[in-house]
């Protein structure tokens, strides 16, 4: 298991949008991807888990990857939150 | 006239088709086969993605691919392995499909609605979305009665979703009344992108109209007119024919600076009364926050709010709007109207009771909470203390006060804030307008709080019909008090600003440029209009009209000359 820590840059947070393409992003991959947010452990791979644990924009959160390809996974999952989304 | 909140701006009219968006009914019964039930879901599922996926190609053509996306996420939401594990889970227990997709999203809805979100909670609306379409391709039913739209059609009902507005051919719908919903959903954005009118939030409006009468609806104000006379019809039909060929003009007004007709810059800023509306008013362009209304953080709490997130909110709006000034007005609450926690007193008159300065002096440890919180947030950006509901000095003496000591705690603690930051009061009583010049001594600029200041003026309650008349900006008392107002603020050196829905009032910006005000704050959707008006009048043009205003009798009078030489007869 890998993590990395992360600020979410979009101004908005981890919107129905986002929430959409990063749990798309992370499905790719056989890796589970874990969210913590706050004190909560999120399913990076469903869009109604990220929606509801509200991330917004600021926020500091860790992203934690386990599986055969962790390390691509969370080098993609980075990349999104990192980039805020190419937007 | 039918009041609500304007959720996407324009104009429209035409005949009523009243849209029944009831949860089709299914009998709840035990699946024999739970593989065939499971299947049976499967297949709807399948046919929900085909037709979702057909209107969202249609919404990329019409709106651009930004907005197709709210439709593929509603695939993508039913797609989540969450809500699919939920729904096939309950149909392996022996429930048959309806009752498991309705349960499952039962279960999502109720999860969105706890966050203490806006945008998430919003986000409920569009599991109900997929929830009513899911459950009318199980049961057979068809859609809601689309079928009955024709040209000119104003829909009546009583959630406004997605998928509805995205089955409606643009160029038939000229305007939607809603009963509930709010301006964040992704419905009013989906309504905006495609520039349909949308009042919402009006009440009982599926019960008051029935199909085939005619509807007036003024999305710029949140107003609807069931029945509309003649003259009512012409005026809309004229103002909407105005606001469409305006529109593509006043685009370019959005990255544009504010200037009268002969170059006098005027401070244009927006209203806020939820941190959402911040992005608002950044995409109209507004030159800051001149009006940050706080009591939305009472909204979601039984409690006072805490520090912390108060600092947090005030912080980022400081940051949101980078160095443009941010004025946020303090707490207009009432024991009454906001803090359940503490014990309840009945008031025979609240509007005129123990609340906003009154009641935080009464309870200072409430006000010290956000005092210095806003301290703390002014480290960060330009942040600007209004105190609403003065009526005489003593009371914003006592408020300077309280921010001084403050000030000190902060310093001995080392914590940044802006060492000059700067309070004034909200002209919103006739006390605070009358003896403006003693309260000018205490503050560092004037907010005019126009909504209050007319009521009370007036002595006309606005929610009162009977005395609805009364209670009108274009009163020669009204603008004689904030024309008073205004020369005591620039006789003392004072700032003046102007806010409430009289600023946003494109008839009276030329009495409000010959007054000298040059601050203004109207809701973020109206800021390009207000633009545009200003920079129609020089300073003189507006002196001359305004001196045939002074020698108005009558409210009427008032009205019909500013009607006269009105520069946009939208």
């Amino acid at each position: 298991m890998i993590s990395k820590s992360v600020k979410v840059v979009n101004e908005n947070g981890l919107h129905m949008r986002l929430a959409g393409i990063f749990a798309g992003e992370m499905s790719k991959f056989k890796s589970n991807t874990v969210l913590l947010v706050r004190n909560n452990r999120i399913n990076a791979k469903s869009i109604m888990h990220i929606i509801a644990s509200c991330v917004k924009g600021g926020t500091e959160i860790t992203i934690e990857c386990s599986g055969a390809d962790e390390q691509e996974a969370l080098a993609r999952a980075v990349e999104l939150i990192e980039s805020g989304f190419g937007e | 006239m039918l009041k609500g909140i304007g959720a996407s701006d324009g104009y429209g009219i035409g005949k009523a088709v009243v849209i029944d968006e009831k949860k089709p009914e299914y009998i709840s019964s035990k699946a024999e086969d739970a593989e065939k039930e499971i299947r049976r879901f499967e297949k709807a599922v399948e046919i929900f993605r085909n037709t979702t996926q057909k209107k969202a190609d249609v919404i990329r053509r019409e709106a651009g691919a930004y907005h197709a996306k709210i439709l593929e996420g509603h695939m993508m939401m039913l797609a989540d392995p969450f809500m699919q594990d939920e729904i096939r889970g309950m149909i392996k227990t022996g429930v048959c499909a309806e009752e498991a997709v309705d349960s499952a999203c039962d279960m999502f809805v109720s999860m969105f609605s706890r966050v203490d979100d806006e945008l998430t909670r919003q986000r409920a609306a569009d599991v109900d979305d997929i929830r009513l379409r899911l459950l009318r391709i199980l049961t057979g039913v068809s859609d809601a009665g689309l079928d009955r739209i024709t040209e000119n059609t104003v829909l009546v009902m009583k959630n406004l979703t997605p998928s509805l507005i995205t089955g409606i051919v643009k160029g038939k719908v000229a305007g939607i009344v809603t009963e509930c919903g709010g301006k964040y959903s992704h419905a009013a954005i989906l309504a905006r992108a495609l520039e349909i009118p949308v009042v919402s939030g009006v009440r009982d409006i599926c019960s008051v109209v029935s199909d085939g009468i005619m509807l007036a609806v003024d999305g710029f104000r949140g107003e609807c007119i069931a029945e509309p006379s003649d003259a009512e019809i012409a005026f809309y039909t004229e103002k909407r024919k105005v606001c469409c060929e305006g529109k593509e003009q006043l685009n370019s007004f959005r990255s544009k600076e504010t200037f009268t007709l002969d170059g006098m810059k005027v401070k244009l800023s927006g209203n806020a009364g939820i941190p959402q509306d911040i992005y608002e008013v950044r995409k109209y362009g507004g030159e800051g926050i001149g009006l940050y209304r706080t009591e939305f953080l009472f909204m979601n709490t039984d409690g006072i709010p805490s520090e912390e997130e108060q600092f947090e909110i005030y912080k980022n709006a400081a940051e949101l709007m980078d160095g443009r000034e941010v004025m946020i007005r303090t707490f207009d609450i009432s024991a009454e109207k906001n803090i359940s926690c503490s014990r309840l007193i009945k008031e025979k008159n609240p509007e005129l009771g123990f609340r906003a300065v009154r009641y935080l002096l009464e309870h200072e440890e409430i006000y010290r909470i956000q005092l210095r919180a806003l301290l703390r947030a002014s480290a960060y950006g330009n942040i600007k203390i209004i105190v609403p509901f003065v009526t005489c000095p003593d009371e914003i003496r006592r408020v300077k006060a309280i921010i001084e000591e403050l000030k000190c705690e902060l310093d001995a603690s080392g914590v940044r804030y802006d060492k000059n930051i700067r309070t004034g009061v909200m002209i919103e009583t006739p006390a605070a307008g009358i003896a403006a010049d003693l309260l000018a001594r205490e503050s560092d600029f004037f907010s005019i709080g126009t909504n209050d200041l007319i009521q009370y003026i007036m002595a006309a309650d606005r929610d009162n019909a009977a005395v609805a008349y009364l209670y009108s900006p274009y009163h020669p008392a009204v603008l004689r008090m904030i024309k008073h107002i205004v020369d005591v603020g620039r006789k003392n050196g004072l700032d003046v600003g102007l806010c409430g829905e009289a600023a946003a009032d494109t008839l009276l910006i030329p009495v409000f440029i010959s007054f000298g005000i040059k601050e203004f704050s109207v809701n973020a959707s109206a800021i390009l209009n207000v633009r545009q008006e200003i920079g129609r009048w020089t300073k003189v043009q507006a002196e001359n009209l305004c001196r045939q205003i002074f020698s108005c009798e009558t409210e009427r009078e008032v009205y019909d000359l500013l009607k006269k030489n009105a520069r946009d007869n939208i």
